[in-house]
């Protein structure tokens, strides 16, 4: 194989792959606003992508102050793509943060779904329960009797802990052809066969295992 | 009776999250509620006494339905209180994450408790916080952890628009002569009729005080 | 004041649906020359004026208010060819036209803003074709999703900025229903609604719920 033709497949990848990654965050960003519960954090797909947004405002830095007309036209097309970026990674740190807020004590006390955070996720998780426990005990819960003053209490059958509705309608796309594409409705009968390109609302817990797996996309 | 106080609170709850500003904290019914479950309590050790600990339902079936009565009222209470702190809190966090001056807010208050002395700063004063000493706390400590986290992603600032960009760059004219700007680019002389390509967020308050026309 | 007049949760707004329509890609013909690009979501090689080229639309629109390009509408984005869906749109009260692409809706609404010059001729017309035909579209969609109760609603060939217009009113459906079979417990696979030809028609097939 001929070194050029070599240089240029890598170029080919690092293009094709910076496309593939902005694609991935868009779709990530989207389930994430959409998705009932919070999905698997992107630890990868975030770390190649914050590399790319240090090296463009880098780049942006040292340009900056150039007069160039031409050059500082080029620096204001990386600055509104860069902006653009930036705002799809808060947008997808701050759907998760919501949702972190919400569910807290669930997500902490379910091993399987306590996974899904980054450390620095599941750090602020953790500070931000204590804070809220610290907080409901100096306002009220220090003045209850003692067996009252746990947060995570499910006593009589009420639990405090706010959890996920899995059940609650979602708007998904088929992106894959699915081997097994049955989707079934839980507690139903009812069950439809999933094709590339449907799109469907259904209730999320239908659909959870194809979502995970990368078959359906929400929308 | 019992409860009413707790479906108040649900009400100042359900209000707040309407309100563009956090109203005051109600401290008078917060610890009213809390003596109603105390009472409460306290009325269940008396009514278990004389079964010094061998209390059977079945045998007892009136006594076994006032327990769980009790039971459930206390546990309403909690929830009520849970419910209203929550909103409250979700306020102060919402506060926090828009980098509003909370902090200035909860500054001025304790100013003026510290001029006027203890006793009358209460939370219905005019000027005065409306947040109880106990939620200026947690603001201060929830504002330490945002920016432990946000320290993490300072490249795409965490607290930024959640605002789809859109016209990042802008064509603006020179309507008067401004002198001197500094922009991202180094300094720009804005000199009357003259046109400029410019990043929006550095001529916002020059379009508002009418130095520059923004073009379509 | 709560989480709910910021973005950071729920559906998408429609100004975030034209945020991602942004991100497809369009032919332009440049104006004038550009150097190479080395964007993060991927290289735009230069300009050769009149040499067309694609480029993702958010770049296109910026070049294009800078005059320095034209924009390429999409073949399907004419008068005739938009008079010609919504004439089948409405003579076909239960069927969706697939000709129009998934974005079909929120690509049009930014090229008539950004570059109605480009679109050949009268875009005065093209808007009211445009508006005739996403109000056909809706009604249907409105009246397909008040007839039933379902468990699932599949809504092929509908746009992502139709499906944003209508999603509280069909995740009320999915959801009510659910609530009432939540209290019976019995679900039962009863039929469906709105058929479908063979000829790419799009369909709202329905399994309706018994409580």
């Amino acid at each position: 194989m001929d070194i050029d033709d070599l240089l240029q497949e890598l170029d080919d990848n690092k293009v094709l792959g910076g496309t593939r990654d902005i694609n991935d965050l868009t779709q990530s960003w989207i389930a994430e606003r959409t998705a009932p519960e919070i999905l698997p954090f992107q630890t990868a797909l975030l770390e190649r992508l914050m590399e790319r947004i240090r090296q463009q405002i880098e780049l942006v830095e040292t340009q900056t102050g150039n007069l160039d007309p031409k050059t500082n036209f080029c620096l204001i097309l990386l600055q509104t793509e860069l902006e653009r970026v930036k705002f799809l990674v808060r947008g997808y740190l701050r759907a998760r943060i919501h949702k972190i807020d919400k569910y807290s004590i669930y997500i902490l006390t379910t091993p399987s779904i306590r996974g899904r955070l980054s450390p620095p996720e599941l750090s602020y998780l953790k500070s931000h329960l204590g804070l809220l426990n610290s907080h409901f005990l100096a306002s009220f819960l220090r003045r209850f009797p003692e067996q009252l003053r746990r947060l995570d209490d499910k006593a009589g059958g009420i639990s405090m802990v706010e959890e996920p509705d899995l059940d609650g309608a979602v708007f998904c796309k088929v992106v894959r052809d699915i081997e097994d594409n049955i989707a079934r409705i839980p507690g139903t009968d009812s069950e439809f066969k999933l094709t590339k390109g449907d799109v469907y609302v259904v209730r999320y817990s239908a659909v959870r295992e194809f979502v995970l797996r990368g078959e359906i996309e929400l929308i | 009776m019992y409860g009413d106080l707790g479906l108040k609170l649900v009400q100042h709850a359900k209000r707040t999250q309407s309100l563009p500003q956090l109203p005051p904290y109600q401290s008078d019914i917060v610890r009213s509620v809390t003596r109603e479950v105390r009472d409460l309590d306290r009325d269940v050790t008396e009514i278990l006494e004389p079964f010094n600990g061998h209390f059977d339902p079945a045998e007892e079936p009136a006594t076994a339905c006032s327990l769980l009565v009790h039971h459930l009222c206390m546990r309403r209470n909690k929830r009520c209180l849970l419910a209203y702190h929550r909103v409250r809190v979700e306020a102060i966090e919402e506060m926090c994450w828009s980098g509003s001056d909370l902090l200035e807010q909860v500054q001025a208050s304790q100013n003026k408790v510290a001029e006027g002395g203890a006793g009358i700063g209460s939370a219905e004063g005019s000027g005065a916080s409306s947040l109880s000493p106990e939620e200026e706390e947690y603001a201060r400590q929830y504002g330490d952890l945002l920016a432990a986290y946000k320290g993490q992603w300072t490249d795409i600032d965490l607290t930024g628009s959640l605002e789809p960009p859109r016209d990042l760059f802008i064509d603006v004219r020179v309507l008067k002569d401004a002198g001197e700007i500094q922009t991202e680019y180094g300094a720009i002389t804005l000199t009357k009729n003259s046109q400029f390509f410019v990043r929006q967020g550095d001529v916002e308050r020059l379009i508002a005080q009418g130095f520059l026309q923004k073009l379509n | 004041m709560n989480n709910n007049n910021h973005s950071a949760s729920g559906p998408l707004t429609p100004a975030e649906v034209a945020f991602l329509c942004e991100a497809q890609s369009v032919t332009i013909i440049p104006r004038q020359r550009l150097d190479g690009l080395d964007l993060i979501g991927g290289y735009i090689p230069p300009f050769h004026p009149p040499q067309r080229t694609t480029i993702p639309l958010w770049l296109a629109l910026l070049l294009k208010r800078q005059r320095r390009c034209n924009i390429v509408p999409p073949p399907w984005l004419s008068a005739p060819n938009i008079e010609r869906i919504l004439k089948t749109e409405t003579e076909n009260q239960n069927l969706f036209c697939p000709d129009l692409p998934y974005r079909w809706l929120e690509t049009a609404e930014l090229l008539l803003e950004g570059c109605p010059d480009d679109l050949g001729g009268d875009d005065g017309e093209l808007r009211v074709l445009l508006r005739g035909l996403r109000e056909v579209r809706q009604g249907k969609v409105r009246e397909g999703l008040g007839k039933l109760e379902a468990t699932y609603l599949q809504m092929n060939n509908l746009g992502l900025l139709e499906i944003t217009e209508v999603r509280g009113f069909a995740k009320g459906v999915v959801d009510g229903l659910r609530k009432i079979g939540a209290s019976t417990g019995v679900g039962l696979v009863l039929g469906w609604m709105m058929m479908i030809s063979r000829w790419g028609w799009c369909f709202i097939s329905m399994v309706f719920w018994t409580g």
